[in-house]
């Protein structure tokens, strides 16, 4: 399997360089991804530059980063600076970012080659990647069926083996969904732990950008380096406990393992509860203790999400007016602003920004938004008295396995409820992963694992301990 | 509940086309029905800045910080200029 190590070793020792493994990444790439689409660009020249330049530096004797080498692939809403970053809308679709997204400084001083961008739901908005602007995504286990959202493209490159690593970003679980329902490792940290400067917004109060990965390791190994106060985003914290994968140590003894009743629930597919069942029984067999518990307002943490989300989403997305971004129309300044957004938003986008300013409006904000900012603060007060009896929260990523491309498509409810599992996770700002823990109907089902804030090491050690007895998260696509 | 959608598209100057309007006129009461779930929940006694008591504001020295390069690559980004200024339509205008 390409991990992070093992090609950082091989560079290292001379065994391979670091351009003729972007090269082999670049060449899989051209002659697989039409059947995948995962990727809307790869930044060809650039990174065989780059990987020159990790190999110049061995030629030096130079002690190599972290990441040397390693390619690594950017959902479209993470801002390299020379390429366009449309966030999969016709709004951006000609905005070059001028600047670098700290999470992009931090991987290139780490030695990684950004591979290139990769598809994702408009805005990041969808939980199956069917809203872009820029067609479809195919899920890699089953060219038919979606590979989740939003991030899709990102999940999908490496579900697909075109690279080891990516960067995806989460608002709801746009990391997590699309990693269980493809069979990788997907990782939101606690809200606060990652910049988000350079991503386009979607809700400021719930983004967090995080890895897809094959391995815990490597989720790690990239969150080590991506992660860490950061000066321009104001909402970043000194970390008192930063992530080094060296030094975790997955065991499950003497681990407490939360399972809210609230996470089986009528409706979701019987296969898949029966998968995260077995997964929770390997957990029990392996040394923990597994503690059922109960949080009943994780039955509104969806309602509650959906008024957060749009109303913080409706106000980012105001600055999309035709004036700097999207396309000019001519006319007065109204008849601009509303040609403009007509033209450059898709349905998706529009359905979440009127739903967003008509509950900020004028007699339905108490109803609606102050509402839910009470039920997000009596959920957490319920979800903190759950992290003093246990030391994690687990259950179903996601309730189904990959649906069919177009099935949930002009079902907006029907889309919303495939991130039933994982917005409280986002609403509280708390880290989590989803790792493979199995199929249904031959495809993957996803064990999703959170803590409390800032306790992602946590969830790192609990999530590699299950992949240190089980090799779910070594089956690929093409072995089935 | 029911949404005025004109009025709201209006206020987030959104245009639609008519195939858009039906669509979200049939779709939208749905969605709100579904999230006015929230009216069953008990929040009485519930602080709802409790959640944000951990926020602290962060500052920088009040000093300026130039970045041509940036700055550059912002205006040349600008749909319509006058010089270094973004040109748009007249604000009072009629």
């Amino acid at each position: 399997m390409m991990t992070i190590k093992a090609i950082r070793d091989g560079i290292v020792a001379g065994q391979t360089t670091a351009e003729e493994v972007v090269r082999a990444c670049l060449k899989n790439i051209h002659e697989n991804d039409g059947k995948v689409h995962a990727f809307l660009e790869t930044f060809d020249d650039e990174a065989i530059e780059a990987a020159r330049v990790i190999d110049e530096r061995r030629k030096n004797g130079e002690e190599l980063p972290r990441l040397a080498g390693v390619p690594i692939a950017l959902k479209d809403n993470i801002l390299v600076p020379g390429h366009t970053a449309s966030a999969g809308s016709k709004m951006l679709k000609d905005y070059v970012a001028p600047y670098a997204a700290t999470v992009v400084e931090r991987l290139r001083a780490a030695g990684a080659i950004i591979i290139g961008r990769t598809n994702m739901d408009e805005f990041a908005m969808g939980s199956s990647t069917e809203t872009s602007a820029w067609g479809k995504t195919m899920n890699p286990w089953d060219a038919s069926r979606v590979p989740g959202g939003s991030s899709g493209g990102s999940c999908a490159a490496v579900a697909a083996g075109f690279v080891p690593v990516a960067l995806g970003s989460d608002t709801g679980g746009s990391i997590r969904q699309p990693a269980a329902l493809c069979g990788v490792v997907g990782l939101k940290p606690t809200y606060g732990r990652v910049s988000r400067y350079g991503i386009v917004a979607l809700a400021s109060s719930l983004d967090q950008v995080g890895p897809f990965a094959r391995t815990v390791e490597d989720a790690a190994l990239v969150l080590e380096v991506i992660e860490g106060k950061d000066e321009h985003d104001a909402t970043t914290v000194e970390l008192k406990e930063t992530t080094v994968p060296e030094l975790m140590a997955p065991k499950f003894d003497g681990v407490r393992v939360g399972v809210p009743k609230e996470f089986f629930i009528d409706g979701m597919d019987a296969d898949v509860r029966k998968v995260v069942e077995d997964a929770i029984a390997v957990m029990r067999e392996r040394g923990a203790e597994i503690i059922d518990i109960s949080i009943p307002l994780l039955k509104v943490a969806l309602p509650a999400y959906y008024i957060i989300m749009p109303a913080e989403a409706s106000s980012n997305l105001a600055r999309f007016d035709g004036m700097r971004y999207g396309t000019r129309a001519g006319g007065s300044l109204e008849e601009s602003y509303l040609a403009a957004r007509g033209e450059g938003f898709g349905r998706e986008v529009k359905r979440r920004i009127l739903l967003g300013s008509f509950i900020l409006s004028a007699g339905y904000y108490d109803a609606y938004y102050k509402k839910a900012i009470a039920v997000r603060a009596a959920l957490k007060a319920q979800v903190d008295a759950a992290f003093k009896e246990v030391d994690v929260i687990v259950g179903p990523t996601s309730p189904v396995v990959a649906w069919k491309l177009d099935e949930k498509f002009d079902d907006p409810i029907a889309m919303y409820l495939a991130d039933v599992f994982t917005v409280a996770t986002n609403i509280l700002g708390l880290p989590g992963i989803s790792v493979p823990c199995g199929f249904a109907h031959d495809l993957p089902v996803g064990l999703h694992i959170q803590a409390s804030n800032f306790d992602d090491n946590k969830v790192l050690e609990v999530a590699a301990a299950y992949q240190a007895v089980t090799d779910w998260h070594s089956r690929t696509p093409s072995e089935k | 509940m029911q949404i005025d959608i004109d009025h709201v598209a209006k206020l987030a100057k959104l245009q639609l086309n008519p195939d858009e309007r039906a669509m979200l006129a049939e779709q939208l009461p749905a969605i709100l029905d579904y999230i006015g779930q929230l009216q069953e929940v008990d929040t009485s006694g519930v602080d709802a800045k409790a959640y944000l008591t951990d926020a602290a504001n962060v500052f920088r020295a009040d000093e300026p910080r130039q970045n041509e390069a940036l700055r550059e690559a912002l205006v040349a980004m600008f749909p319509k200029k006058m010089g270094d200024a973004l040109e748009v339509p007249g604000v009072f205008a009629d």
